[in-house]
């Protein structure tokens, strides 16, 4: 496990927000990232434990110790959304139930498996270390629990839980900014697309200015 | 069941700068096509047969995009080009689908295909001649063979513009590409350097991208967000290419409709389709005097086996038991590596423009037959960072820091040969069921043993590749792509469901014509090679017609 020291980005004075009326960015693309933004949808799915849980969960698999409550990119209301609306994604393994039941499934396993290997107690209530012993063994399948012989551990973590949580988070535009992602991109295009090149209007590194 | 109206009522649909353009309602006619599937497949026979006088109607199960105003710079919001309907995977090497290789709304696939424009190679149409059998696989020759197709490769590339290398170095000789070459990308600058250090042949990848203004279309801009829809039109999806084609033509192109079963009569004739549309719960006919089927060859097999009937017990057009076998995809085994420069890999079309058909051959002393293309990816961050999550076991902070470095990784991918097995199906799912009520997919799909060994070689050869051209932190990621055979072309019944014209055995008027008629995969992306066909059929459906050939008349 990397120790969690600071999250340093190469792009520090950069921010793709900063380029929201230039041509990069289209009205159609304005309008999705206003609404990720500013319309951060109720939780209306999970119940507020399994929330609560998840919110730990994702907290370990994309942390942000860097940014204190209500800065961190948020994570459980889009899958929250997701489930509410039930937006699949095309396919889903045979060994597993359809997304609603594997989520409520998959967080009431977690919990199992906090319980069983650090006596009695939730995942919400464990330290961030042994928080992530007990999703190590869910991610190699072989994690105690009951939910877990009814789906199978490693394939929820794999597939659906830790798959979501990333793509969620790297959805926001404070994840674009902080790998120098240059975002939207739409009508102008760009011109400098060999090695090393990045044209005027992409991230610049700290130590290139 | 159908609507009253104006047999000539005018419908609108959307051009392809934003404006509308007029088009024919047919909903209450008996058309001459009607075409399942509107994407490399449908999209190319329906224009081609409207443009030859018949009457046809084009139906496709998603919307039809306005590219200028629906298609929008983010990976998140780009779902809605895909298959998102439930289907079921498994096998020992379950296929992931979705994203990865469905799409759905005019234009199919096509909306958010990587562009890369490959021919197949005259040995790619008879590989059982030239490997002769091999144990678990079920190879066959294609009825069809390269001169037959070739006529039609160079009128696809014409219409889509492939851009492309004056001289490409693999297969039959040709003449040069209607459009020139890309610029390469950094990734591609990493493959070609990776490969001349190592003495690989590389060039210029033919990619269905405008590299010069051509008619109404400017050329690419090289926005890089090709996977999820081009705002520009410089890519020659079929959406702007021959959907126009079709409309201007008197073609109706349906969208929002999903074709619950093929109707037939009581001597096996097909009469037309059952669907439902925006949404809603009402069944539509569709009266037709042809139906062609080009759903890709999971919907497809899925229709067919869904049109099951008395005469049909097991499907239609399923006597020979074929449909829905020897399901195949490709292998696209992927490779990363860190550099010291910036890559900036979301930039330019996704193949970069640089490619290497070096081993893309029978290799027997690696333990292989067939082989593989190597290609350049460039996957934005959610893509990479499911990656990083799926294919390295990467979270926590590991996975942040690594994220980090997303400018300074570059990719590379293949498009592996995949061989038949008869184990290898599509299938309709016992329980599971669609918003319809319509039994869903159930695909399953294992691995044979040519296709690991291509695999491993190509994993090992790109990792040389990138460690050739500096590359740091190399890794790889297991992945398919493409959906193929289901409903492979051949002979007879024995050997297959259609033949060389993607005409049913069992139907006489019944057609399938996208990537399930492949009888083996080849090892090239297919889409050129599906509108290669496309365009073959429906010069052969004129051609029947002229001579009266054509059921029922």
């Amino acid at each position: 496990m990397v120790e969690e020291q600071a999250f340093q980005t190469r792009y520090p004075d950069y921010n793709v927000l900063d380029k929201w009326s230039s041509p990069d960015w289209d009205d159609q693309t304005r309008e999705v990232v206003r609404k990720r933004l500013e319309e951060i949808p109720p939780i209306r799915f999970f119940t507020q434990e399994e929330a609560r849980t998840l919110a730990a969960v994702a907290e370990r698999i994309v942390p942000q110790p860097d940014r204190g409550e209500g800065e961190k990119v948020p994570v459980v209301p889009w899958i929250d959304e997701k489930l509410v609306k039930d937006e699949r994604d095309g396919y889903r393994y045979e060994e597993l139930p359809p997304q609603r039941e594997a989520w409520r499934l998959g967080l009431a396993g977690i919990d199992e498996t906090a319980r069983a290997l650090f006596d009695g107690k939730s995942f919400v209530e464990l330290d961030p270390l042994s928080q992530d012993v007990v999703l190590t063994h869910v991610a190699r399948g072989d994690a105690p629990g009951a939910a877990w012989e009814r789906m199978p551990a490693a394939r929820f973590f794999k597939s659906v839980l830790c798959i979501t949580v990333v793509k969620t988070y790297y959805s926001h535009p404070l994840a674009w900014n902080e790998i120098g992602y240059n975002g939207p991109s739409s009508p102008r295009g760009h011109v400098r697309k060999w090695e090393g090149g990045a044209d005027p209007w992409e991230a610049k590194e700290a130590d290139n200015r | 069941m159908s609507e009253k109206g104006n047999q000539d009522r005018t419908l609108s649909a959307p051009g392809i700068h934003g404006e509308c353009v007029p088009m024919r309602d047919l909903s209450r006619e008996e058309v001459d096509f009607c075409i399942v599937g509107a994407g490399a497949g449908g999209g190319v026979v329906g224009a081609k047969l409207a443009e030859a006088g018949f009457s046809v109607v084009i139906l496709d199960a998603g919307p039809h995009w306005n590219p200028v105003k629906d298609f929008v710079s983010d990976e998140k919001d780009s779902r809605k080009l895909f298959w998102t309907d439930e289907r079921i995977t498994g096998g020992g090497d379950p296929v992931e689908l979705g994203s990865n290789n469905s799409g759905k709304g005019v234009g199919g696939s096509t909306v958010h295909y990587s562009m890369v424009a490959m021919r197949a190679h005259p040995e790619d149409f008879r590989r059982l001649s030239l490997e002769g059998a091999i144990t678990g696989a079920d190879m066959q020759d294609w009825p069809l063979t390269f001169e037959e197709l070739e006529p039609y490769y160079e009128e696809v590339e014409e219409a889509l513009q492939i851009s492309g290398p004056t001289r490409y170095p693999w297969g039959k000789r040709r003449r040069r590409y209607p459009q020139r070459e890309h610029e390469l990308n950094a990734s591609a600058q990493v493959l070609v350097r990776g490969c001349v250090k190592l003495g690989i042949p590389v060039a210029p990848a033919p990619i269905a991208t405008l590299s010069a203004p051509h008619r109404d279309r400017p050329p690419c801009v090289y926005r890089g967000f090709c996977n999820y829809g081009c705002t520009t039109n410089a890519k020659s999806s079929i959406l702007v290419t021959y959907i126009p084609r079709a409309i201007a033509f008197g073609a109706e192109v349906r969208p929002n409709t999903m074709v619950a079963r093929i109707e037939h009569d009581e001597r096996g004739i097909v009469t037309g389709v059952l669907h439902f549309r925006e949404g809603g719960r009402e069944l539509f006919r569709q009266r037709a005097r042809n139906v062609v089927v080009a759903g890709y060859a999971v919907e497809t097999p899925r229709l067919l086996l869904n049109s099951s009937s008395s005469l049909f017990p097991d499907g239609l057009a399923n006597s020979s038991g074929l449909v829905g076998k020897c399901f195949m995809v490709h292998t696209g085994e992927q490779v990363f590596a860190r550099f010291s420069e910036r890559i900036n890999q979301y930039k330019a079309p996704p193949p970069g423009g640089a490619i290497t058909e070096h081993f893309n051959r029978t290799m027997l002393d690696a333990g292989f037959v067939c082989g593989y293309t190597i290609e350049v990816v460039g996957p934005h961050p959610v893509d990479f960072s499911a990656r990083l999550a799926t294919a390295r076991g990467m979270w926590g902070a590991t996975l942040r820091h690594t994220m980090l470095d997303y400018n300074n990784y570059s990719g590379l991918g293949i498009v592996g040969e995949v061989l038949p097995q008869w184990g290898n199906v599509v299938k309709l799912h016992e329980k599971e069921r669609d918003r319809y009520g319509l039994p869903v997919a159930h695909v399953l799909f294992s691995f044979h043993e040519n296709d690991e060994r291509i695999i491993a070689h190509a994993k090992e050869k790109m990792r040389e590749i990138m460690e050739a051209a500096g590359g740091e932190d190399v890794w790889s990621a297991d992945r398919t792509a493409h959906l193929l055979g289901t409903c492979r072309m051949g002979h007879d019944l024995s050997d297959s469901v259609v033949n060389k014209d993607c005409r049913a055995h069992d139907v006489p008027n019944l057609f399938v014509c996208d990537g399930s008629v492949f009888p083996t995969s080849t090892a090239v992306n297919p889409s050129l090679t599906i509108e290669a066909i496309a365009a073959r059929t429906a010069d052969r459906i004129s051609e029947m017609a002229r001579r009266s050939e054509l059921m029922p008349v």
